[in-house]
């Protein structure tokens, strides 16, 4: 469980992080929403110890990040962030495979289970029959699900994902969504996720947090957080709130 | 990074500096320098520059060395040459200290790469002599040269004769038996002297016969592996920091195991001038002592 | 995966014992190799062999060096001589050869601390608050090198004609001045500077996507950079030390064997290395009986074959 308290992060006078606390439980999908630069990407470099924190504390389990190592933080959290141009010839099986290299030593090759994790993560991820493309001969999607592939491989069961759906179409956009929450649901993992899809938000999260400007503006189940005075404060947007009469979801739709 | 540095310096000897030399009324006379151009020099000649420690030498040999107003950083024989304005060395001349020394005539020997001075000096009005000492003979024909350049052919005709007289006698007492000879140029990475350094030919005179005397180009840098095999009987240092004990591939040769390895002043060895002629006795008797008795 | 690497290895040490033996074939005398006399056994064994073995180590360290740089800096073009490795190095030579003549242990130990500067240097240089970026890192790394190359263009100057005669050749690199000493020093730090480096090659595998994708799973970014900057300085600071700036080999053979077999670290490093060797004693072999009894510099033969090279591979891509 990952445990965030008064977690701030400051740039000389500027505060990219002011106050964050929060709790991760398992099996929680929790979306974090926020106008651009309001500091989420931020927050997600800070929940796995990538970034530092100004003030305040985030512990896994109890430990705080700062006080273990690196492997132990990546056994237990694996991020989905936006891909980098590999500029190497490196196969989409190798991607994934790297993933899974806190659980090897140094000298070692993977296992047959490791590419079994490995080839189940594609699978899942609707790649199957794509472990020997290259990854730059892939679009834009398809790389980003790999990236996916690559977190699931890990085996570690909190996920950090940063706007996973950007590239994706419709359909994979659900496929992930889905995934992620599965996941959780079934196999105890937790999530959190960053997106611009207020619908999916609604349509998947156990919790929101909507970050303004550093601050969390509210926290809480969609019905709480997705109000048309949040959204307009937060987002400066005028929606329309109802429900999707598939789900029986809240559904957003933007008054342009 | 080389092309760079070798452009800049092109761009800079295009300095164009109007020569206020000498007036319209000099005497002046054509002579054929060394690569056969045809070079304007007055008849009085009273200010010169030498761009090659040999040229200086050989210009103070005949007679001429107090009308030399500027030398390179490396001449430094005889010792009236130390004193003498410094205009750079001999592959980095100074242009603008050329030019403004005013020179009726500058001295150039073909182993530096004078191309791009050559056309600045040109430019200027500057005479330009061209020298090419490959061999003794030429060596003499320079000194015959320059003693007409400067109206002195009774120094230089008697220094030809005495330097002449002296290698006869080196090569009469020397006999015919030819000693094979290595020349270390320098021993890391090691370099000899080849078919195109006048010393080859010279060594001649001494009794010698320099067994890198086919390889190709002047001062060629040879594999160890054939200077193993060569097995020279003597081994001659050129004198300097970086050769002062011949390279390890020698240590089974005749010429260190029976000890006759001997030093010459580089100078000697490399600049074509009078003091050549020095080094060929020294040479011819450090390899050939039983011929020569009396030190 | 292990069987795909253990035939890829054997086939490169059998290619790599095939060109030693053709090496000791072929040289500026010839020599009838089962029936040697003592002068000839001396040439072979205290001159011939000693110079084919400092080319293997030489090429196999500036390979190895070129591979884990351009994994750690996500850049292809990454090398020693590109980023000014190769001119730190041999700047540390040419100072401990100025000031400490005769200590010859000096001139490695140098030649090492200057690599290691020019590493951190262009480093520090191409690092921005945004992370590393690859054009930054290219632009840090010739303004590095070209300014190292002028210090060491206005030591020549300074230097006597004598000793600068013996430096410019050494430049362009040089293995003719191969000694015992030389060649073990040279095999023992590849030897160390490949493990360490086969070491860090599942992480390398990470970094060369994103350093921050290493971070997130694991990789411990710091210390990695610090023990593939140091082992890159070490091969490199040895093979210019004993040999002067080989160019190309660290571009050129990496390419070459991510070509064949992929970018997964653990094979490229140990096969940049075999290849590495193969290349340069191929390279030395030429530069040695090409216009014998007179030898090129060995930078020479090895710049006029991988810039071809190098073209060839930029535009199959």
């Amino acid at each position: 469980m990952l445990d965030v308290r008064n977690a701030t992060i400051s740039y000389g006078a500027c505060e990219v992080l002011q106050e964050i606390s929060f709790s991760l439980e398992p099996g929680c999908v929790v979306v974090l929403l926020g106008a651009n630069g309001a500091g989420k990407t931020t927050l997600i470099k800070a929940l796995n110890g990538t970034l530092p924190l100004s003030s305040g504390e985030v512990t896994l389990d109890g430990k705080r990040l700062a006080d273990i190592s690196r492997r132990e933080i990546a056994e237990n959290i694996a991020v989905v962030a936006q891909e980098n141009e590999t500029r190497f010839p490196v196969t989409v099986l190798e991607f994934v495979l790297s993933g899974r290299f806190v659980h090897g030593n140094a000298f070692g090759w993977e296992s047959d289970a490791d590419i079994e994790f490995a080839k189940k993560a594609l699978a899942d991820c609707d790649l199957s029959g794509f472990e020997t493309r290259l990854m730059n001969h892939l679009s834009g999607g398809e790389r980003q699900r790999v990236v996916l592939a690559r977190a699931l491989a890990t085996g570690a069961k909190i996920l950090l994902l940063d706007e996973p759906t950007a590239n994706l179409d419709l359909a994979h956009q659900a496929m992930m969504f889905r995934l992620v929450r599965e996941r959780c649901s079934q196999s105890n993992y937790s999530a959190i996720v960053i997106t611009h899809d207020l619908n999916l938000a609604a349509e998947f999260a156990d919790e929101i947090i909507m970050l303004h400007r550093g601050r969390i503006a509210a926290a809480g189940p969609p019905e709480k957080v997705l109000t048309a005075d949040n959204v307009q404060d937060v987002f400066g947007v005028k929606v329309l709130l109802d429900e999707n009469p598939a789900s029986r979801k809240l559904r957003v739709t933007a008054i342009y | 990074m080389f092309f760079a540095v070798a452009v800049f310096a092109g761009c800079r000897s295009n300095v164009s500096i109007p020569n206020t030399n000498a007036p319209a009324t000099v005497a002046m006379r054509q002579v054929t320098d060394d690569l056969g151009r045809t070079v304007a020099v007055p008849v009085k000649i009273t200010r010169v520059v030498s761009l090659a420690p040999n040229l200086t030498e050989n210009i103070f040999a005949v007679g001429a060395g107090d009308r030399l107003v500027g030398v390179t950083t490396f001449c430094n024989y005889p010792e009236a040459a130390k004193s003498i304005a410094k205009i750079g060395d001999t592959m980095n001349p100074n242009m603008e200290s050329i030019i403004a020394l005013k020179p009726d005539v500058v001295f150039v020997s073909t182993a530096s790469q004078i191309e791009a001075f050559m056309k600045t000096l040109e430019a200027n009005k500057i005479a330009v002599y061209v020298t090419k000492a490959d061999s003794l003979d030429a060596l003499m024909k320079n000194l015959s040269d320059l003693g007409d350049i400067f109206g002195s052919k009774d120094i230089s005709s008697k220094l030809i004769s005495d330097l002449t007289t002296r290698i006869n006698t080196i090569q009469k007492t020397a006999g015919d038996t030819r000693t094979r000879v290595f020349v270390q140029i320098s021993k890391e990475p090691l370099f000899t002297i080849g078919n195109q350094s006048f010393l080859t030919t010279a060594l001649g005179k001494a009794a010698a016969e320099s067994v890198t005397r086919q390889v190709e180009t002047a001062y060629p840098k040879l594999s160890k592996e054939t200077a193993l095999a060569l097995d020279p009987e003597a081994i001659i240092l050129s004198d300097s920091e970086d050769n002062r004990e011949p390279n390890e591939v020698f240590k089974n040769s005749p010429a260190v195991k029976n000890g006759r390895v001997y030093k010459v002043n580089a100078d000697l060895l490399s600049r074509p001038g009078p003091r050549l002629v020095d080094a060929l006795e020294q040479i011819a008797k450090d390899l050939h002592p039983e011929k020569f008795p009396n030190k | 995966m292990n069987r795909k690497a253990i035939i890829i290895g054997l086939a490169l040490l059998a290619a790599l014992a095939a060109a030693i033996i053709l090496a000791v074939l072929l040289g500026a005398e010839r020599l009838p190799i089962f029936d040697l006399n003592e002068q000839q056994a001396s040439i072979l064994f205290d001159i011939r062999l000693p110079r084919i073995l400092l080319g293997a180590c030489v090429g196999a360290s500036l390979a190895v060096a070129g591979a884990g740089l351009q994994s750690l800096l996500r850049n292809p073009l990454a090398e020693p001589y590109l980023l000014g490795v190769s001119n730190g190095a041999a700047l540390g030579t040419m100072l401990a050869f100025v000031f400490f003549q005769s200590l010859e242990i000096t001139r490695p130990l140098l030649a090492f601390a200057g690599a290691g500067l020019a590493t951190v240097a262009v480093y520090r240089m191409a690092k921005s608050r945004a992370g590393m970026n690859v054009e930054r890192l290219i632009l840090s790394g010739v303004i590095v090198t070209t300014f190292l190359s002028s210090v060491i263009v206005m030591l020549t100057t300074l230097l006597d004609a004598a000793k600068l005669r013996s430096f410019t050749f050494w430049l362009l690199g040089d293995l003719s001045q191969a000694t015992r000493n030389g060649v073990y020093l040279s095999l023992g730090a590849v030897i160390v500077g490949t493990i360490v480096l086969m070491s860090q090659a599942r992480a390398l595998n990470l970094m060369m996507v994103g350093e921050r994708d290493a971070f997130d799973f694991g990789v411990e970014v710091g210390r990695v950079r610090m023990l593939v900057f140091g082992a890159a300085s070490l091969v490199v600071g040895a093979a210019v030390a004993a040999s002067g700036s080989v160019g190309y080999v660290g571009l050129i053979v990496p390419h070459l064997v991510r070509l064949s077999v992929g970018s997964d670290n653990r094979l490229v490093v140990p096969c940049s290395a075999i290849a590495g060797a193969i290349f340069v004693v191929f390279a030395d072999t030429i530069a040695r009986t090409a216009i014998a009894p007179r030898e090129l510099p060995v930078g020479a033969v090895t710049a006029l074959i991988g810039a071809p090279m190098f073209i060839y591979l930029l535009r199959r891509n």
